[in-house]
């Protein structure tokens, strides 16, 4: 059926040409005019109130930066709709300030990362790092008895109060070891207040338990005797730590070897033998994950070829994506056929579904044994579809038409509407052939809308990560060759394995960086290729 | 102008209206003088996922009526709590616990998001492998609850005897597939890019060859690898014989074994208690029997344990403790998470409770044997090369003992970094 | 929230626009006319039958015949997840026997699980879906008009940076917008980590993006000639725009908003990272718990809810088809 608005058949609706006239237009403008006028207020005001709340919490915290960032942004808003003119930056402005702060933030973000070590073994701060290996190195000493405790406290000096094991009633501080005390004891015989000192009970202990924790009160003067610290503030055991820090050197020292570790510049303490203390910690490291990302020899190696399978990739998923998407938008595009609106449904259920379903209903229909494709439809044949080099290519081709199509479908039915009919009517009229119509006619008007998005989906799957991860993991691999990359690796998911899959584990520094330079090449082809939509866009 | 003088108009009610509204979305001053009382103010923000969420909501309520803390249980994914831990623990805004499987801990440790754990006293009431699984270089960092491991799934209406060696069961696996009682003689799922070394494992431990050296105090020693050894190697050349022989098939994968060994297609699945449901419910009439051996030593298998491990960063470490040690680490909790999850406690007392399942049974005893996978960080560079070699070699591509050694060599190359 | 795609809005709307594009109106409708009521009208048919068969096959048939094949090609893939969904103890491709057994009851369970409350997600996702397209809509059209109606400095290079931007590689995306919003957070609780509006607005940082383009490109085919005409009459811009042109180009706002739906309704890994509480999380947040441990992963509860989960987006097509193809055509070009 063709559906077209009710409105369109309605003769009422289908007035004389004549303009509507002058004064009925502007009187009804005038009261439009106020209308809008106080939504303007309205949103404005709205806008403006949770500007000065976010600005009033900031100056409360003392972010000024971002205080300072917040105001100009409020200024900058508030202007642009209160200046008369400038009407671009009035249309402009909500889309990208949501742009500004959710996209623009993010690649700023990915591009610093670039220029750091982070990653695994280098998660945090210098402080977090010294922090995790003082209560890493702390270990409790073999076998040695459990203590009841109780956390008391006297002027801000937090305590144990403690019964050993032979039932004796001890006190001690961080600065005074144990020492025998007389205590009040309950009815188990543990020791539970003392004089002078308040006992800590649980709701104490809790909102305190930051210092707690971090109680140690040594056994006795030898601090080799080790520390009592308790981690549930009711029993206590006997720790020793083999590493010390010492902050005026900024070191750590083993007491069981005597080595010394310490800040060797790279993010980690490190001993003379080169042995790394973990965890490390963030820091900035210039140019040097570049440096790394061209001298990287497991990139190097299957680079050319990689490359080229990733654009080839890329453009034949975009190339075979669209020619199907637009065919089939020609197709059921036909006014008179019955029907069409199922057909249509039915071409989006590869869209609706999640992805990686998807990926894996079609691993198992490639399975060279019980695939459907090889024992159904092929009779038992045993075709390698995902462990042949060329054939796993044809695959992921083949999977990602799949998954694509309907995106391209669906851009081309609506950009097909653009096309005013009365075009190609005019050219049929004249003889024009329908194949010459299109292809003179309907498709360079639709290349110039969609021409950008077929751009963009370029980009999207020359760093199809997931696809190619889903479906063979880059694989076939030639694992006697004892090259990494696979038959189907594209750069992204090469650099991943590189990235990710070396050394200490993942480098977000150097995946960054990869990505950086990823984005420069996809970034220059695109940018030569929109030259050339430019070039489109003057021919109307 | 009248431009400008509407314009001041707009900009005054703006303000005005923008001063109201602030007004009502301020938030109400400090509470006036409080109580003396020092009271507890934070909640423990604790990431599980879903399927344990049910049992943890008890748990936390009564920690809560007891102990006066909140516990806030957010769900999460549980393939994504590893990384997002890592990522958000150093922000500050992390949770204080988190629910993990124990070969993330070298991870966690190297990014220093853990804290370590004391279990006191409580340390003799869980099962030994539990507790060496969630110890990293000495230390104690999690709260295991539950162990799992893989065992032999024998049909015993194709397969009445429990094979002694993996020959045995190969012999009387084809006897059964040339009587025509049998489709396969055996079933285990692969992957056909990435095999299964986890599922091989056991086979390959028969020969004598873990993944890393054991150190000995009991824990692996991650830069010496153990996998080049000469078990290794035969281990290797018995990978292709088992491939060429249709022993192995890497076409088959982890669901289609299971289909077919739940048609009755096959007498032996090697696989883990995630796949009972499915075969009771298929009316085979199984057994759950030790791994046999292929290389003369016990074919041991890994080891998988979960936990709770407690955030470094965490503001509530006392009440993290106190809630994982003395409330998820009891009797009630432990056969709980059992009865929801289906895996078996960690807890010496649950553990022995679920023992009335006879296949819990088996598989424990099975577990008995085993190693806890490597917790250590460069278990993620050793998969992938194990994997795709093992492919390889089961598909008769090259020299098996070569690409072993290939694999060896690689593998220790990206350790060292 | 009033829909943009409201048919009596949308009525009233094109009664007011009627004049404006009377001009062109009328050639439009006599092209269609006929045909319009050649298929409505029931009486005619009989003359479109008795047409002989290779002639009905050049005009339509091939393209049933295409719609068949594609039919195939589309579907058949999901069979194997419905089948799954259908067999309580189902493995995704364990087996070339599709519907085996057929029984509704992983259907049943799906809403009967308290800790995975399938009915709450599935509202979720509508409701998140559903905002964020119409904000991306409404967004993206700003930005769209701006960029074909307006000329200004930066134009072109705005253009190209919407493009760019959206190229860049986003590996850390996820540790960046976890920062961003939960130092957002801390100022505004409300749209904080864990909040359903909070997702929304870091969706609708997406909202300028090919979108744009798409309905740029469309834009430029209306003639300015109505513009122009309406600020003759004395409209202003606002009322140009909300008034007039947003009608003009619903066939696109009606695809960007499925597009920007199906896109929302799918997306998993920020909405993972912001939505915490099960009774918040969406539909592809939620699902994918059911899978994502190996051990234990529950195909057949998964693939019923993956089944049920197409059920909007497909119905929201259905409804936007009559604006996507049927929507009132510009007429004529420039």
């Amino acid at each position: 059926m063709t559906s077209t608005t009710p409105g369109a058949q309605q003769p009422i609706l289908a007035p004389p040409a004549a303009p509507p006239s002058r004064p009925r237009t502007a009187a009804r403008s005038h009261a439009q005019t106020v209308r809008g006028l106080l939504i303007k207020i309205a949103l404005l005001g709205l806008v403006d109130a949770v500007a000065l709340f976010a600005m009033f919490v900031l100056v409360m915290r003392e972010s000024w930066l971002i205080f300072a960032i917040a105001a100009v942004v409020t200024v900058v808003i508030n202007v642009i709709y209160l200046r008369p003119g400038w009407l671009p930056a009035k249309y402009l402005a909500p889309g990208v300030f949501f742009l500004a702060v959710f996209q623009i933030f993010i690649v700023g973000y990915s591009g610093y990362i670039a220029f750091t070590n982070y990653g695994d073994g280098h998660n945090s701060t210098k402080e977090d790092a010294i922090e995790s290996i003082i209560a890493n190195s702390l270990t409790r000493v073999p076998d040695s008895p459990a203590y009841r405790v109780t956390v008391v406290e006297q002027f801000g000096t937090y305590g144990f109060l403690v019964t050993d094991p032979d039932g004796e009633t001890l006190l001690g501080t961080p600065d005074q070891p144990l020492e025998e005390v007389d205590a009040e004891e309950d009815s188990t015989g543990k020791a539970v207040a003392v004089t002078g000192w308040t006992s800590l009970g649980f709701g104490d202990l809790l909102a305190n338990q930051s210092i707690v924790v971090d109680l140690s009160v040594p056994l006795s003067d030898d601090p080799n005797d080790g520390a009592l610290r308790t981690p549930d503030g009711s029993s206590a055991y006997v720790y020793t730590s083999d590493l010390v820090y010492d902050e005026a050197a900024d070191s750590f020292t083993d007491t069981t070897g005597g080595e010394v570790y310490v800040d060797g510049g790279d993010g980690a303490f490190v001993n003379d033998a080169g042995r790394e203390l973990q965890p490390g910690w963030k820091i900035d490291v210039g140019f040097e994950n570049f440096q790394r990302a061209f001298t990287n020899e497991d990139i190097r190696g299957p680079l050319l070829s990689v490359t080229l399978w990733t654009f080839a990739f890329a453009i034949l998923s975009v190339a075979s994506t669209f020619i199907l998407g637009l065919f089939l938008a020609i197709v059921f595009n036909a006014p008179h056929m019955r029907g069409k609106k199922i057909y249509r449904v039915i071409m989006v259920l590869p869209y609706a579904f999640p992805g990686f379903l998807s990926a894996l209903v079609f691993l198992g229909l490639f399975n060279e044994q019980f695939g459907f494709f090889n024992q159904v439809l092929l009779g038992g044949a045993s075709i390698p579809w995902l462990t042949d080099p060329w054939l796993a290519k044809f695959s992921i081709l083949f999977v990602n038409l799949w998954l694509g199509f309907p995106y391209m479908f669906l851009i081309c039915t609506g950009a097909l509407q653009s096309i005013p009919e009365e075009l190609s009517e005019a050219a049929t009229v004249d003889g024009a052939r329908p194949w010459a119509v299109f292809r003179l006619i309907k498709f360079p008007l639709l290349l110039v809308s969609v021409a950008p998005l077929l751009i963009s989906s370029f980009a999207f799957n020359f760093n199809n990560f997931n696809l190619i991860y889903m479906l063979t993991g880059g694989g076939p691999r030639d694992v006697a060759a004892g090259v990494d990359a696979g038959a189907t690796d594209i750069l992204i998911t090469l650099v991943y394995k590189v990235a990710f899959g070396e050394g200490t584990g993942r480098d977000y520094g150097l995946a960054s960086a990869f990505a950086i330079l990823i984005f420069l090449i996809v970034a220059t082809v695109s940018i030569v290729s929109f030259r050339q939509t430019k070039a489109l866009e003057e021919l109307n | 102008m009248k431009v400008t003088s509407r314009s001041f108009t707009i900009t005054g009610a703006l303000a005005m209206s923008a001063i109201v509204l602030a007004g009502c979305t301020a938030p109400a001053g400090e509470p006036g003088g409080g109580s003396e009382e020092p009271q507890f103010e934070g909640s423990l923000t604790v990431w599980v996922d879903a399927d344990r969420a049910g049992v943890l909501e008890d748990v936390a309520a009564a920690f809560e009526d007891e102990r006066g803390v909140s516990v806030e249980l957010v769900t999460k994914d549980f393939g994504a709590i590893r990384d997002e831990f890592i990522t958000q623990a150093p922000t500050g805004n992390g949770p204080d616990i988190i629910v993990g499987a124990h070969d993330w801990l070298g991870k966690l440790v190297q990014n220093g998001v853990v804290a370590p754990l004391e279990l006191g006293d409580k340390a003799s009431e869980f099962q030994d492998v539990a507790v060496t699984a969630m110890s990293y270089e000495g230390q104690t960092y999690g709260l295991p609850y539950s162990v799992e491991n893989i065992a032999l799934v024998r049909n015993v209406d194709i397969a009445p005897e429990a094979p002694e060696t993996f020959d045995d069961l190969i012999a009387a696996g084809q006897a059964a597939v040339a009587e025509g009682a049998a489709e396969y003689p055996f079933l285990v799922g692969l992957d056909p890019t990435a095999a299964d070394p986890y599922h091989l494992y056991p086979l390959q431990a028969s020969f004598g060859a873990p993944v890393f050296e054991i150190t000995a105090d009991g824990t692996y020693d991650p830069t010496t690898l153990a996998l080049g050894n000469e078990g290794g190697e035969a281990f290797a050349v018995k990978l292709r014989e088992w491939g060429q022989a249709g022993i192995l098939n890497t076409n088959i994968s982890g669901d289609i074994a299971r289909e077919e060994f739940v048609a009755g297609k096959s007498g032996y699945f090697l696989t883990g208690p995630w796949n009972i449901p499915a075969i009771s419910e298929g009316g085979i009439n199984y057994a759950i029997d030790p791994i046999p051996t292929a290389g003369g030593e016990t074919a041991t298998p890994f080891v998988g344990v979960q936990g709770f491990y407690v955030s470094s960063e965490s503001e509530n470490q006392l009440a993290a403790n106190e809630f994982l040690v003395n409330y998820i680490g009891t009797d009630e909790v432990q056969t709980a998470l059992y009865e929801v999850g289906g895996r078996a406690p960690a807890l010496l007392s649950a553990f022995e409770a679920a023992q009335s399942d006879a296949d819990v049974a088996a598989f424990g005893a099975v577990g008995a044997e085993g190693v806890p996978m490597p917790n250590v960080p460069a278990m993620d560079v050793v998969w992938s090369d194990w994997g795709s070699t093992e492919v390889a070699i089961i598909n008769g591509q090259g020299d098996p003992v070569e690409l072993w050694r290939a694999m060896v060599e690689s593998i220790q190359s990206k350790i060292t970094g | 929230m009033s829909n943009p795609f409201n048919t009596e809005q949308g009525a009233q709307v094109g009664d007011r626009l009627n004049p404006l594009v009377a001009g062109s109106g009328p050639t439009d409708r006599a092209a269609r006319a006929p045909r319009t009521v050649q298929t409505a009208d029931g009486r005619l048919l009989p003359t479109r039958r008795r047409r002989s068969f290779p002639r009905w096959f050049a005009d339509t048939g091939w393209r049933h015949l295409i719609g068949v094949v594609m039919l195939v090609f589309a579907a058949f893939p999901l069979l194997y997840v419905l089948s799954a969904s259908l067999n309580p103890t189902g493995t995704l491709v364990g087996s070339n026997q599709l519907f085996r057994v057929v029984d509704f009851s992983n259907y049943v369970e799906l809403f009967q699980r308290p800790q995975q409350p399938y009915a709450a997600w599935f509202l979720n996702s509508l409701v998140i879906g559903l905002v964020t397209a119409a904000g991306t809509v409404f967004l993206g059209a700003l930005a769209a008009y701006a960029f074909s109606r307006l000329r200004f400095t930066g134009r072109r290079v705005g253009l190209l940076t919407l493009l760019l931007v959206q190229m860049f590689p986003q590996l850390l995306g996820v540790v960046a917008i976890f920062l961003l919003m939960s130092g957002i957070g801390e100022i505004f609780p409300q749209v904080g980590i864990g909040t359903q509006s909070g997702l929304i607005l870091v969706y609708l940082g997406g909202a300028l993006g090919v979108n744009t383009y798409l309905m740029y490109g469309f834009f430029n085919t209306i003639p300015v000639s109505i513009d122009e005409a309406a600020k003759l009459d004395g409209a202003s811009h606002a009322q140009i725009f909300f008034g007039i042109v947003l009608r003009l180009v619903a066939p696109i706002l009606a695809v960007v908003g499925l597009l920007s739906f199906i896109g929302t309704f799918s997306e998993f890994v920020i909405a993972s990272i912001m939505l915490t509480d099960p009774q918040t999380q969406t539909l592809a947040v939620g699902l994918y718990q059911f899978v994502s441990q190996e051990t234990s992963r529950n195909w057949a509860i998964f693939s019923a809810g993956a089944v049920l989960a197409a059920i909007p987006v497909m119905a929201l097509f259905l409804y936007l088809q009559k604006y996507i193809i049927g929507g009132l055509t510009a007429g004529s070009v420039k």
